[in-house]
């Protein structure tokens, strides 16, 4: 059991980066969509990055500026040309993965998975006094620098977005676009700097797929993450804690299903449970609300 | 929970704008809806040129050949023709959703468990091959109807916005197509996660290419759609719900069963598509790659087409001749077929997008006030 948990901590990493990096962007007032297509870019950026210059942190630097321009792009064309957020990010996601095949085939010369030469990996720390606790040890040693400052972003997020100007002004733009706009906030400019922050998170997320986990390049490594993100901050209604609880069960139900595989096909309907869960969220907090609004037209 | 889009789906305008628009510009003629049509395709052509050009590959000379192989031979127009099939039926079921001013996103998971439905009664039902064909695309149907319930019920009972519901509901019922093909219909000895192979075929309308009625059929339905449109009380209040809500129900429409039966339409037709495409092309239902995401590329045939039912069959044409010319540059000429998704991207992102005339308006507006 403590292996699955172990493991589901790994898995969560990606999950909780791009998670957190949607999470700023929804509560500017953007529901991105695109969070899978800016995960793939910053994974195979990340991965040929690491590979040219032997240095995992380059890597990763580079998976979370690539992710974050791309995002910023995608955010202009929603603000400034008025695009439907969904459609773009559909879109998105679809000129990413053609964009990243094709340069994969023609440049390359490989179909799907680019080992990279050279590829620098995350190392992997032990914190010798965490093993003399029992449970404890197996679960957090054996894990990585960026684990460690992902599970930092939790609390750093809570106090950005209740604490500080920048965050306010994204609570703003989202929850209260006219109050915001009257007070002189740039509206389009707070969503497309949220944009950056999400696209970087994301790559980061990436490239921590490539770099740590898996050590190549595969156009399918993403496999939905950015689409479970999703989930996850819809479930978390946009919240940093509620969010990064709902990515530790989903990367727990992912932990399941990998163990699963073998045995059987079962593990194919866990792959559902993210979404259904959010579903199952979603009419809760319908249910609850009408509830309300008909207590108060009783009242 | 408050809906995040806060644009008119079918057109992709703002609401504040679009009511402006109309009143300041009049309604627009048809050719510039045609120019407008074609905007987003340019912006995708260009984009694709640059990916062309930074390879070192000639774009024209690209395009040129995808043009010739789409539309220059009869079974190179048999091609597109039948790679526009699947998109003719999806695009068909978005456009009605979105003409309810409903952001239904499920279109794609009806394809894919009407795909598999189809594919497991095409297999047990034995009879003459019409009636198997009948009884598929019925169970297709209704399965797609019964899947595009939940999220129909979840947005008029508890105001659910749709475009999560959908998209949730998507990834759902690609969870549980591979799990009913591996535990139950798994064919012997394949490798691929496919179910047996379907002993009927759809009728062929240019032997030995797989074009076949289901094109007729599409495009039948796609006639309906528009003659519905303009000529029935039902086909006014589908649009008027979708433009209106509120002075719709004043009127007496009630618009939560206008939504309803908008839903499940697309429920129906979509997986009336995925029937036709399991029995007609693929000949099987496979859990991996069944559907190339034809459910969201009919997003942008519907997106494309804007509020013009017609408008559907060139937008789900010019999608299928993109597929299908890929497949052949990608076969005799070593370019990469992922360039067609880099042209259905941008032409899906940009197809949403408000291009500047607006702001050149507003511009000479404002030079021209003292």
């Amino acid at each position: 059991m403590s292996v699955v948990v172990s493991a589901s901590l790994i898995l969560m990493v990606p999950l909780l980066l791009a998670a957190m990096g949607g999470l700023v962007h929804r509560a500017s007032g953007i529901v991105n969509i695109g969070l899978e297509g800016q995960m793939l870019i910053g994974a195979l950026v990340g991965a040929v990055v690491s590979g040219a210059t032997g240095n995992w942190a380059a890597g990763m630097l580079a998976g979370a500026i690539s992710g974050a321009v791309s995002a910023w792009l995608m955010t202009l064309v929603i603000t400034r040309l008025k695009a439907n957020q969904i459609i773009v990010g559909l879109g998105f996601n679809i000129l990413a993965a053609g964009v990243i095949g094709f340069v994969l085939a023609w440049q390359m010369g490989v179909s799907g998975t680019y080992r990279v030469p050279g590829l620098d990996r995350l190392p992997r720390y032990d914190i010798a006094w965490l093993d003399s606790i029992p449970v404890v040890g197996a679960v957090f040693n054996n894990k990585d620098l960026v684990f460690w400052l992902t599970l930092l972003l939790v609390p750093l997020l809570v106090w950005v977005l209740r604490s500080t100007r920048f965050g306010i002004r994204v609570r703003a733009a989202g929850d209260a676009e006219q109050a915001a706009a009257s007070q002189g906030i740039n509206i389009l400019h707070i969503r497309e700097r949220a944009g950056l922050i999400a696209g970087a998170l994301a790559g980061l997320g990436g490239a921590y797929l490539s770099i740590a986990q898996v050590g190549l390049f595969n156009e399918d490594m993403t496999a939905g993450r950015g689409f479970i993100a999703l989930a996850a901050f819809y479930f978390g209604r946009a919240k940093p804690v509620p969010t990064a609880l709902a990515c530790l069960v989903f990367a727990f139900f992912d932990a399941l299903q990998v163990s699963f595989q073998s045995s059987s096909s079962i593990s194919q309907l866990l792959t559902t449970l993210p979404y259904l869960s959010v579903l199952v969220a979603l009419a809760i907090t319908a249910y609850r609300d009408t509830i309300k609004q008909k207590k108060v037209a009783s009242v | 929970m408050s809906s995040p889009v806060t644009s008119d789906p079918a057109t992709g305008e703002p609401d504040s704008t679009s009511t402006d628009r109309t009143i300041t510009a009049g309604r627009p003629s048809a050719l510039a809806a045609v120019l407008q049509a074609c905007l987003p395709v340019v912006v995708a052509l260009a984009l694709g040129a640059v990916v062309l050009r930074v390879s070192g590959i000639d774009p024209f000379a690209t395009y040129a050949l995808m043009a010739s192989n789409a539309f220059g031979t009869a079974s190179g127009l048999a091609g597109t023709l039948t790679s526009a099939t699947p998109l003719l039926f999806t695009g068909l079921a978005t456009a009605v959703a979105f003409r309810a001013g409903i952001f239904s996103l499920g279109a794609e998971p009806a394809f894919v468990l009407g795909g598999l439905t189809a594919a497991w009664l095409a297999v047990v039902v034995k009879g003459p091959t019409p009636v198997v064909i009948l009884v598929a695309a019925l169970g297709a149907i209704l399965v797609g109807v019964l899947y595009s319930w939940p999220a129909a019920w979840l947005r008029v009972r508890l105001g659910v916005d749709e475009v999560v519901s959908t998209l949730m509901l998507t990834f759902v019922a690609t969870g549980i197509a591979a799990w009913v093909v591996n535990a139950f219909l798994l064919a012997p000895g394949s490798a691929n996660s496919a179910t047996a192979a379907i002993p009927v075929d759809l009728f062929k309308l240019m032997p030995p290419a797989s074009l076949n009625i289901g094109f007729v059929v599409a495009v039948l339905l796609i006639v309906g759609y528009a003659v519905f449109l303009r000529w029935s009380p039902r086909g006014f209040e589908l649009h008027h719900t979708g433009v209106n809500p509120r002075f719709s129900a004043t009127q007496g429409v009630s618009t939560s069963r206008v939504i309803v039966a908008a839903m499940l339409t697309t429920g129906a037709i979509a997986g009336l598509g995925g029937a036709v495409h399991a029995m007609g092309v693929v000949g099987r239902f496979v859990s991996s790659g069944f559907s190339a995401d034809y459910g969201f590329t009919g997003i942008a045939v519907a997106l494309l087409a804007r509020r013009s039912a017609m408008g559907i069959i060139p937008a789900a044409i010019l999608f299928g001749a993109f597929s299908s010319a890929g497949t052949t540059i990608q076969l005799f000429d070593n370019i990469p077929l992922d360039i067609v998704d880099v042209l259905q991207g941008t032409v899906m992102i940009f197809a949403v997008a408000t291009f500047s005339l607006d702001w050149l308006r507003r511009r000479r507006g404002a030079k021209e006030a003292p």
